[in-house]
């Protein structure tokens, strides 16, 4: 009975937070910006992955392989390392749409005002935008310009600062004139920042973004006591049947992308990777075992040791879905929420997972992702294979998390697999 | 004589992946005792332009925080909305789902 009092605490306590996180303009806005990215992101992952086939460079020369490697570039060149420019768009698009204003101008402002901010030129050569500053590197920059433009683009419409048409010109006419205004004043409002910030020491709004906050913020996310801190709240989300990722993910997303990105680059240049957290390392060791909370070792020890009827079929039924990483079915069938037997294995695993999979990459046993992002639905052996760049022992690593999984889930499951056969033995 | 109209029941959830298999069992169901109705699944940013096209609006309980947002837009276009019941969205239970949509959309 406490017990139960004080679940129900930590529900009405947790559900206002979801509540608060997911319906929080920006913060969905930015999630939904990432989704809109995420589509180009996969396919010049794919290509990166087919551009860094293992083994190819034995069987072709080094000059056929530098003319493959070559050819395929542009693909990841154009998406995976622009990544922040579809991203800014997408959040600029997004959070226009909720204001219920033009979301394709919302777009393409945050895009021209991201550009306005921009240096055009590098060594030397003026009139080139560096991609650099489009992918990783701006990303931080690219969201709050995006926030900011939109906002100040919501303003401008809204004060009605706009050419109005007489009535009997075309519609479309009529449109582009109404945006005219509103985007001159928001794109006039960046260019004056860009002027003011080349009178600070800091000459660029880029180098001030990424000194005064995504440095420090990604050298923080990229740590082991910040992830376990992540991988916990996933967990704790989940435990009251609440979508734990995209609750968190809305927050670290744009710290593990960052990171994700450096190591794509250091990847491509065949130079030592610098992170070890990255998007990768949360989705396909941690989460993508199953769905989160690894329930595919869960499935897999019903097989093994199940002996209840309830147990199996529920196995049976969370199979199809549990290898492609989709695990409502367990979680909610389980049942895991609310369930105080499975509180421990359910928070402990994460966090040992995560603690092998960082130390088989710190120690180099296995290399840590590469920064190709594979599509979250993939099933796990092939996934810790493409993710880690095409290395067999990112393949065996999630095997062996896999086992460490269910020896933890093991003495767990089997009182509980007891408690149903022996109810069901009853009922007969 | 009565028109009979096609029954639209949606469901949301993060990505529309876990309701999908849902709808599949609510289709089957559906088939199985000859109700016409159109079951769809999308992820929850679609949700709000796809509510249009509905007579009832379904929550994955794992989205539930949804509620209190989604209450207003299905409130101005006049449908139900409710959160799907945890058990029978963990069994996959496409009858229960189906028959309380069905319920939701008579009231």
């Amino acid at each position: 009975m406490e017990n139960n009092k004080f679940m129900n605490f930590l529900e009405s306590f947790l559900l206002p937070i979801a509540d608060k996180l997911n319906n929080n303009r920006y913060l969905t806005s930015l999630r939904d910006g990432f989704m809109i990215a995420l589509p180009l992101i996969i396919f010049g992952s794919i290509f990166v992955v087919i551009a860094n086939l293992p083994f190819l460079d034995k069987v072709i020369s080094a000059e056929a392989l530098a003319a493959y490697q070559n050819a395929l570039g542009p693909a990841s060149a154009a998406t995976l390392s622009l990544m922040g420019l579809f991203v800014i768009v997408g959040i600029g698009y997004k959070l226009t749409e909720h204001y219920k204003g033009e979301a394709i101008y919302g777009g393409v402002i945050a895009l021209a005002s991201v550009l306005i901010m921009t240096p055009q030129v590098l060594d030397g050569v003026s009139g080139v935008i560096p991609t650099a500053s489009l992918g990783a590197q701006g990303m931080f920059l690219g969201i709050f310009t995006a926030f900011i433009s939109a906002e100040l683009y919501r303003f401008f419409v809204k004060k009605e600062w706009t050419i109005k048409m007489p009535p009997g010109v075309p519609s479309a006419v009529a449109k582009s004139f109404s945006a005219l205004v509103p985007v001159t004043l928001t794109l006039t409002a960046f260019l004056i920042i860009r002027i003011l910030f080349s009178y600070t020491t800091f000459e660029t709004v880029q180098n001030f973004i990424y000194t005064v906050i995504q440095g420090p913020l990604t050298v923080l996310g990229s740590g082991l006591p910040a992830t376990i801190v992540a991988v916990l709240l996933i967990q704790v989300f989940w435990f009251f049947g609440l979508h734990g990722q995209i609750i968190v993910n809305s927050v670290f997303d744009p710290i593990w992308y960052t990171l994700n990105e450096q190591n794509l680059a250091a990847f491509q240049a065949g130079t030592e990777l610098p992170n070890i957290i990255t998007k990768q390392f949360i989705d396909s060791f941690l989460v993508g075992m199953g769905g989160s909370g690894m329930t595919l070792a869960v499935i897999i020890l019903i097989f093994i040791i199940g002996k209840s009827r309830q147990l199996k079929e529920l196995a049976k039924l969370g199979t199809p879905s549990g290898i492609f990483n989709v695990n409502e079915p367990i979680i909610f069938g389980l049942p895991i929420i609310l369930n105080p037997l499975v509180v421990i294995p359910w928070l402990i695993a994460p966090v040992v997972v995560t603690l092998t999979t960082y130390f088989a990459m710190a120690t180099g046993l296995v290399p840590p992702p590469a920064g190709i992002i594979v599509p979250w639905t993939t099933p796990p052996i092939l996934n810790g294979f493409l993710a880690t760049g095409n290395a067999w022992q990112g393949g065996v690593l999630q095997a062996f998390n896999l086992f460490v999984v269910m020896i933890i889930w093991w003495p767990f499951l089997r009182i509980m697999d007891k408690k149903y056969y022996e109810t069901e033995q009853i009922e007969k | 004589m009565e028109e009979l109209q096609m029954k639209n029941i949606l469901l949301a959830c993060s990505a529309g992946m876990s309701t999908s298999l849902l709808v599949g069992k609510m289709k089957e169901v559906a088939q199985a005792k000859g109700i016409e109705v159109n079951i769809w699944a999308v992820s929850q940013d679609k949700a709000m332009k796809e509510i249009e096209n509905a007579d009832v609006l379904l929550i994955g309980p794992q989205m539930r925080f949804l509620k209190k947002k989604f209450s207003k837009v299905a409130e101005e276009v006049g449908i139900p909305l409710e959160v799907i019941d945890t058990m029978a969205y963990g069994r996959l239970d496409g009858e229960a789902v189906l028959n309380r949509a069905l319920e939701l959309i008579g009231n």
